[in-house]
């Protein structure tokens, strides 16, 4: 039974030595001539401009959390609405239930200001 | 007797009304703009006593569980239960009158502390690995928010931060130790692990994947009780969220964790055989905890002496207090068990109230130096002897309530030989008494030159003073019901 | 309403009324304060007059309820003496019968009375709070002992009432006599808690519980199956240990040394707790017991001993007291040993009886020294009084009334009680002719300084500084009326034991006090009927009647008419005069063979605590200086130093609080590292 562990543990290995001895071969069998666009991070083709140690607006994680709540919501909808027929007003009733929790989410971040790219000031306590 | 969904929701009504409460109180703080700050408490309050209500009046005849397995309903669950929603309404009433939170709008607050009593009160009946997982992530992510809650305040920030860091560590290696037991037994329902591993059929059975799942599944049930060496976040999270916060941490996710800490193992890693539990051959998960209790409440107490910040001395002791109530839970007896239950209770009161004088100073003096408490004697004996006693409570020395605690922790282990454990514990009873005396020494004893200018406390404050007292005062005498209660609340689904 | 199912309610009034003065009577009023102690405690009486009404209208044989509250002590299993486990388990509870119903209504009706009184007699006194709080703490004590239905709470009210006591004789704590006589009282009381504790604890090997029907219903059975024969060694020693205590708390010989220095509290406290309720404590306690006294007929005898010599040792030490409250006080002591006496000849009706009839003619009496005193602004030598007759006729007539009840004149209370006590110990089996003879000289005794007091306060000239003499004013209303409603309780109380001697020339009125009381008490088998004549019965009644004019003619001839002649006498019979002056030496004899050498004996240990304790103490401590030092040395020297050479050791020397880094990625190494130590170590073993 333990073999079935070794199984993932000799997996484990073979994946890690993959990568270092790929690396290893090119670097001995590579000829090493540096230019200075070689030395650029590559980002589709456009050469970067400035730091990329940048603040990013918070605001992106928030609608990022908002579009993940309501992602999850048709997640969990899917297999309801496959099995909505056979299970009647019981699974209309406990689905509505469930929509209407997270409407009052939403209604809570519409409130708070968190749908508007600027949050009015006043709304901060 | 296992319960499907729908029949199980008759035995769901304290959690439903939290969650009621919680939607309840968002409402009205996105819709009552001027009545919010008085309905909200109001609403809070009112599901944490209904809630309250109905898991005393729960009577579910015998151990069963609920919604296919996932919770089970026990005499244990229901003692959890209620004491979460004691220590949920304690905290909110300590709260009202905090200056920390006054500053900050408290919807939010209100509407998390529902959440986390929810969490909480899940995590107390959890059954299954996964319910388990997900009601401590609930704990876990609202009290992260809660420990935060002081938005302008770097250290409140810098609390939470750390709490989420470390909790995610914890939680990490639990759900790595579940998955190997998972591996092991292919199942997450608890007692069909046990029943799976007590046939022997698992994959890979063998000591040292046992010893690690025990080893793992206790990280992250010790960051949830600040177990040692799982305890880092607590002085540095304690010292940085609002006062009312920290005592509900010390408090109710502690005892949280020792819920599920005494389902998992007790549920999963044991077998009942008849007055007692025998472990599980080959995983002697109580050697485990005899040397984090032994390790936790060395280290609580040690560090403790050299604290001069009254709040970080508190986590330290609180961190010790985990100590004492794990020596309870790793003796595998009922008499064990039920001493940490009354080890529990009694440390609601006594943690609750110490902090609670650390809040109602903080009020009005803006510090938790221990310096500062010179002379409070003279500018507020009430105080100063309320503090004394929740200090002298703390310590064990009678009459007060956290004698009986000690009393029957030490009793337990005592009577299953364990003479060496009982001695470590008292010792390190009187190591702490050195720095809990050493506040009173501050209050009492020691005056500043300042003329006593009174100590202003709000009538609610001195009130719940009172109330928190009481107990710790009167519990002595009245212990029998105590007695009674946890005698009862020893029964485990599956256990004995 | 039904009062039988509110007994709880009785004790539970004046303990609210203790606890509302006490938190908050600091800030009251003064009469809020005297408003909130009366009335919890005329709630109480209202009460307890109304459970008396429906246990009288119940049928005799039912006349017992009892409730229990709640359970106090569930403590486990505990081994009996014949070897058996039994559970020892106390409840909460209170029981009703005939005594405890006599009781009660003693206690709250005079405690009443004396509330009211003390509102005038406190007017003008300091500690009103106070001293308020402690009476009411006082009535709750008291009624949880009558009222309890184990000894264990009977033993909670027992103390209950000692604390009280002891607060109270040391109400004026700033005079160090006062505090002295609380302190003496305590201690003396100690001894016989000592008696009754253990009593209680053979009771429990004994029976294997503590429950007044368990007790008396397991003796019952087991003496008529013939297990418990009379004159049991374990009962006698119960008994025994059981009258110790009695003697302690009732002020009998020889612990009865606290009594007359109680006198130090303030006078509504010597009446209420000093002479009517709490000395009674031990008389009660005796009749309650009564199931287990008659089978031991040595303990009965010591009883009745001990309760004759009493009455005639006080007596005859009251004869020459000058100070007004301590002639009550050793009055109350010898009334206290006629009790005894009744109980010890198997008359516990009797006993309780005089026990009642006594608290109302005390009290009346205590409540007019005080209003003696109060008028006299604080005078209590009776050699400077005299003469008061007309200047406060309320009093004197009240205690006229007081005086000659306690003489045991017909057809007021005393006689009837006093006169049945006489009776039983000269007819009954247990009794002896010899009992009856000091009985009968202690009365005589009784009825000469009774009369004494009053000549000598009342009559003749006064003999008051003229200063004094220009304050003197009749009390208040306030005090007045309670005197003279225990006056008529002094006249009347009587008449509900009026014996069946005379009883039959009065339309055949029945005994009808100890007919109520029989269910709740034991009789001893042969006292029914006595052996003697009714010609007899009629001529000792006369003969103490007699005997008690012949002490009032005495005391008129000494004091009234021959104020020489007591001169006289004391030249003639210096030594015994100075003797009983000076109480038989008795607490000299105590303070020579007792308290001093248990100082002695303190000394000593206290010597070998310094030398030899606190040697050990302080040699461990220079000790553990010294290894401090050591470690110290070590510390700077050796750990300070690698502190400073390296950073790894700065980790590990002063792990618990330089761990607490503040960093988290410290943290979570750390915290990975001690399970991998766990996990490794677990490996490894």
């Amino acid at each position: 039974m333990t073999l079935q562990f070794a199984n993932v543990l000799v997996f484990l290995g073979v994946g890690a030595l993959f990568i270092f001895v790929n690396l290893l071969i090119a670097s001995l069998i590579r000829p090493s001539k540096y230019s200075e666009e070689k030395l650029i991070p590559y980002e589709c083709g456009e050469n970067p401009v400035g730091s990329p140690w940048i603040k990013f607006n918070i605001r992106f994680y928030v609608f990022a959390l908002i579009f993940i709540i309501f992602d999850v919501e048709v997640a969990f909808l899917l297999p309801w609405a496959v099995v909505f027929k056979e299970l009647g007003w019981i699974a209309f009733i406990e689905g509505l239930i469930f929509i209407a929790i997270l409407v009052v989410g939403l209604a809570y971040v519409w409130a708070k200001g968190d749908l508007q790219w600027v949050r009015p000031e006043e709304r901060y306590e | 007797m296992n319960l499907g969904n729908l029949d199980s929701l008759t035995f769901f009504y304290p959690e439903l009304i939290l969650l009621g409460g919680i939607l309840l109180v968002v409402i009205s703080d996105i819709s009552l703009k001027g009545l919010r700050d008085r309905v909200n408490p109001l609403l809070t309050l009112a599901a944490l006593l209904l809630a309250l209500f109905y898991t005393l009046q729960t009577d579910h005849g015998s151990a069963m569980t609920l919604f296919e397995g996932m919770l089970a309903l026990d005499n244990f669950a229901l003692f959890f239960k209620a004491f979460m929603l004691v220590a949920g309404v304690l905290v909110l009433l300590g709260s009202l009158h905090s200056e920390e939170l006054a500053a900050v709008h408290q919807g939010e607050f209100h509407a998390l502390l529902l959440a986390v009593t929810l969490g909480m009160l899940l995590m107390a009946n959890s059954a299954h690995l996964v319910m388990l997982y997900l009601s401590l992530e609930l704990v876990s992510l609202t009290s992260y928010i809660m420990v935060g809650y002081l938005r302008s305040d770097r250290l409140s920030n810098e609390a939470s931060m750390k709490y989420i860091l470390f909790g995610a560590v914890s939680t990490g290696a639990m759900l790595y130790g579940f998955s190997l037991l998972y591996g092991m037994t292919g199942s997450l329902d608890l007692f069909a692990i046990r029943d799976a591993l007590l046939a022997q059929e698992v994959v890979g059975f063998n000591q040292v994947t046992l010893m690690l799942v025990v080893v793992l599944t206790t990280a992250g049930f010790g960051f949830k009780t600040a177990a040692v060496p799982f305890h880092f976040w607590c002085p540095d999270v304690y010292t940085g969220a609002p006062t009312p916060v920290t005592a509900f941490l010390s408090v109710a996710p502690k005892a949280a964790g020792f819920a599920i800490l005494v389902r998992f193992f007790l549920g999963g890693l044991s077998q009942p055989a008849g007055e007692q539990w025998g472990f599980i051959s080959g995983i002697d998960w109580p050697l485990v905890l005899i040397v984090v209790s032994v390790l936790t409440m060395s280290l609580g107490n040690i560090a403790a002496l050299t604290q001069n910040n009254l709040k970080r001395m508190l986590a330290y002791s609180s961190i010790a207090h985990a100590g004492y109530i794990l020596m309870g839970a790793v003796l595998l007896t009922g008499t064990g068990l039920k001493a940490m239950l009354v080890y529990l209770f009694v440390y609601l009161f006594m943690n609750l109230g110490a902090f609670f004088v650390v809040t109602v100073i903080f009020n009005s003096e803006k510090t938790f130096e221990l310096q500062d408490y010179n002379g409070m004697f003279r500018r507020s004996p009430f105080l100063a002897v309320a503090m004394s006693i929740f200090l002298l409570s703390l310590i064990g020395i009678p009459p007060f309530a956290g004698f009986l605690g000690k009393l029957y922790i030490f009793g337990a282990v005592i009577d299953q030989g364990l003479y060496w454990f009982a001695v470590v514990g008292a010792l390190n009873a009187a190591v702490a008494a050195f720095y809990y005396m050493r506040i009173m020494k501050h209050m009492i004893l020691e005056n500043d030159d300042r003329p006593p200018t009174p100590l202003q406390i709000s009538p609610l404050n001195r009130a719940l003073l009172v109330l928190l007292l009481v107990p710790n005062i009167l519990l002595i005498v009245f212990w029998s019901p105590i007695d009674r209660w946890t005698a009862n609340s020893i029964t485990l689904f599956g256990g004995l | 309403m039904n009062f039988l199912e509110m007994l709880a309610l009785i004790p539970l009034f004046p303990a609210a009324g203790a606890l509302i003065n006490g938190l908050l009577g600091r800030r009251c009023s003064r009469a809020c304060i005297s408003t909130v102690a009366c009335g919890t405690v005329g709630v109480s009486f209202l009460l307890s007059l109304g459970a008396f009404y429906q246990l009288l209208g119940r049928p005799e044989g039912q006349r017992l309820v009892e409730q229990e509250l709640f359970t106090w002590i569930p403590a486990g299993a505990g081994e009996l003496s014949s070897g058996a486990i039994s559970q020892f388990l106390v409840q909460w509870g209170y029981q009703l019968d005939p005594l405890s119903a006599v009781m009660i209504l003693v206690v709250t009706g005079v405690g009443f009375l004396i509330h009211i009184y003390s509102i005038g007699y406190m007017a003008h006194e300091g500690g009103y709070a106070r001293f308020f709080t402690y009476m009411n703490l006082f009535m709750f004590s008291m009624l949880t002992l009558v009222l309890a239905n184990n000894f264990v709470v009977m033993f909670v009210g027992w103390e209950g009432v000692g604390l009280c006591s002891y607060l109270l004789i040391g109400f004026y704590y700033e005079r160090k006599s006062a505090a002295d006589a609380g302190k003496k009282a305590f201690i003396v009381n100690r001894i016989g808690d000592f008696g009754f504790m253990l009593g209680m604890f053979l009771i429990f090997t004994a029976f294997g519980t503590l429950d007044f029907t368990g007790v008396f219903g397991l003796v019952e059975t087991q003496a008529q199956a013939g297990v418990l024969a009379s004159g049991d060694a374990t009962i006698t020693a119960i008994c025994i240990l059981l009258f110790v205590g009695a003697m302690g708390k009732s002020a009998q010989v020889p612990l009865y040394v606290w009594l007359p220095d109680a006198m130090e509290g303030p006078t509504p406290v010597s009446a209420l707790i000093h002479a009517a309720t709490m000395v009674t404590a031990g008389v009660y306690m005796v009749a309650r017991c009564s199931a287990l006294f008659v089978l031991s007929p040595d303990a009965m005898l010591l009883v009745a001993v001990v309760g004759a010599f009493t009455a005639i040792f006080a007596a005859s030490i009251g004869l020459v007291q000058n100070d007004i409250k301590r002639v009550l006080a050793y009055s109350t002591v010898s009334q206290l040993g006629y009790m005894f006496l009744a109980c010890g000849v198997g008359a516990f009706g009797a006993g309780v009886f005089h026990l009642m009839t006594h608290a109302f003619f005390k009290a009346l009496l205590f409540l007019g020294a005080g209003s003696v005193i109060h008028a006299l602004s604080g005078e209590q030598d009776m050699r400077r009084m005299g003469g008061l007759r007309t200047r406060i006729p309320a009093t004197f007539w009240t205690m006229m009334v007081g005086t000659v009840a306690i003489a045991g004149f017909p057809p007021l209370a005393g006689f009837f009680s006093k006169d049945e006590i006489l009776w039983r110990a000269f007819s009954s089996s247990q009794g002896h002719v010899l009992l009856w003879a000091v009985g009968v000289l202690a009365a005589g005794m009784t009825s000469f300084y009774m009369f004494r007091m009053i000549f000598l306060t009342f009559l003749g000239k006064s003999r008051m500084s003229r200063e004094v003499d220009s304050h003197v004013h009749e009390s208040p209303k306030v005090m007045t009326v309670p005197l003279g409603l225990l006056a008529v309780g002094a006249v009347v109380s009587g008449w509900v034991g009026i014996p069946h001697l005379i009883g039959q020339y009065l339309h055949h009125l029945p005994q009808y006090f100890e007919h109520f009381l029989s269910p709740a008490l034991a009789h001893p088998a042969a006292v029914e009927g006595g052996h003697a004549s009714e010609g007899l019965e009629w001529g000792l009644m006369a003969l103490s009647v007699a005997i008690a004019l012949l002490g009032l003619w005495l005391a008129r001839r000494f004091y009234l008419t021959h104020p020489a002649l007591p001169e006289h006498l004391v030249s003639r019979f210096k030594h015994t005069y100075t003797t009983l002056l000076n109480k038989y030496w008795v607490d000299e004899v105590y303070d020579l063979l007792i308290v001093n050498r248990t100082k002695d004996l303190a000394n000593r240990l206290a010597g070998f605590d310094n030398r030899v304790v606190d040697g050990a103490v302080n040699g461990s401590a220079w000790l553990t200086r010294l290894t401090a030092s050591v470690s110290g040395f070590f510390d700077y020297w050796i750990v300070d130093l690698a502190v400073r050479r390296s950073d790894l050791i700065y980790y590990l020397s002063f792990p618990l609080r330089r761990i607490q880094t503040g960093v988290i990625q410290t943290y979570a190494a750390l915290t990975i590292g001690g399970i991998l130590v766990i996990v490794g170590y677990f490996i490894l073993t």
